[in-house]
């Protein structure tokens, strides 16, 4: 069986360490649905919607690239970004989701954005507060469907 | 980099044209001029819809860095919609703004669009006028929003009584959009349109 602390994704307490309310009141109040108001809230405060961050450097260096090889150059697939041709002997990079891509115009994007063109697929980002969002948004996923299930096992 | 949005652009045109969207749900893009950074589209409103029989064009501004970045889009035909604004055609549409994708096309947005048409989202609104109505009183939003495909995107259903409503109102000397605005924004109740107007 799971221990506690995992089953509730924290750690124990240090010994003297207090537990942080605040985070916990915070956290408890973005999960019962005020989370919706306040993300309305944040965006009217702060001007539009919450920046997409780059993907980190080590996940673009990491992926896949080689050459187009005639065999795949037979198949006559496009690149989605420029939309021509994936030509022999063309740098190609591709992404974990399969999806290729010329280097040269995968590389921009990937500057500005941290997933996949076609499909959307995240790459891990370096921006901290980012990575902490998604972890949060994984959670309230996991809650509601820990409640479903919940629901379903008393009155399904 | 202005020549990879050029280049890509080129290549979308004959993808549009000859898509068979272009014969089924009918949209369509016309290029403004030689440099491929200004295009018209156009998109029918979709069936069972108060846009049904409507045809809609949109400004097409293709920006250098695209397509990394989205291209600029607004409605120049007039519509009443929850998602766009009555006075400028501004679009809220997230893959417009941070959802866009450099796979997405001219093709996708005008589908987007088309969609967005049939499913408004109300609780996103660029209009809130509209949007309020949308949501309080949904039978005065078909109405208005047909009212309005009629008269400015070609639309095939009249409807009278808001025309002698907006006729009323210019009897009392008001220009004839003006009246429509401030009708339409206040669910078509005539003193407060007129007060409103003349405030």
């Amino acid at each position: 069986m799971a221990s506690y602390f995992d089953e509730h994704d924290c750690e124990p307490l240090q010994d003297g360490e207090q537990p942080n309310h605040l985070l916990h009141m915070a956290r408890l109040l973005l999960d019962s649905g005020l989370g919706a108001e306040w993300d309305m809230e944040y965006g009217s405060v702060f001007g539009g919607e919450r920046k997409v961050p780059p993907a980190s450097k080590a996940s673009v260096e990491a992926l896949d690239t080689h050459l187009v090889t005639p065999t795949e150059a037979a198949l006559e697939k496009k690149c989605p970004i420029c939309l021509s041709l994936l030509d022999e002997e063309d740098e190609v990079k591709k992404m974990p989701c399969s999806h290729i891509f010329h280097s040269k115009c995968i590389l921009p994007w990937l500057e500005k954005v941290n997933s996949c063109p076609v499909c959307r697929h995240e790459l891990p980002t370096d921006d901290p507060e980012y990575e902490e969002f998604k972890k949060h948004k994984a959670r309230a996923k996991q809650r509601e469907f820990e409640l479903d299930s919940l629901h379903n096992s008393m009155f399904g | 980099m202005a020549n990879i949005a050029a280049a890509r652009i080129q290549r979308e045109f004959k993808e549009v044209v000859k898509s068979e969207e272009v014969e089924r749900c009918k949209i369509k893009v016309s290029l403004k001029n030689d440099m491929y950074n200004e295009l018209e589209g156009t998109i029918a409103g979709p069936p069972d819809t108060p846009y049904a029989g409507g045809t809609f064009k949109l400004e097409i501004k293709i920006p250098e860095t695209y397509p990394f970045n989205p291209p600029k889009v607004k409605f120049t035909t007039r519509i009443w919609h929850p998602n766009i604004s009555s006075v400028t055609g501004a679009i809220c549409l997230d893959i417009l703004k941070d959802q866009w994708a450099a796979a997405m096309t001219l093709r996708t947005v005008l589908l987007s669009l088309q969609a967005l048409l049939a499913a408004a989202e109300p609780d996103d609104p660029q209009d809130a006028v509209v949007a309020k109505q949308y949501k309080d009183c949904q039978e005065i939003f078909i109405k208005t929003a047909r009212h309005w495909t009629n008269i400015y995107a070609g639309g095939p259903h009249r409807e009278l009584d808001l025309e002698n409503k907006i006729t009323q109102v210019m009897g009392m000397g008001f220009d004839e959009g003006k009246a429509r605005v401030a009708l339409s924004s206040h669910n078509w109740d005539i003193e407060r349109a007129t007060e409103n107007l003349l405030s």
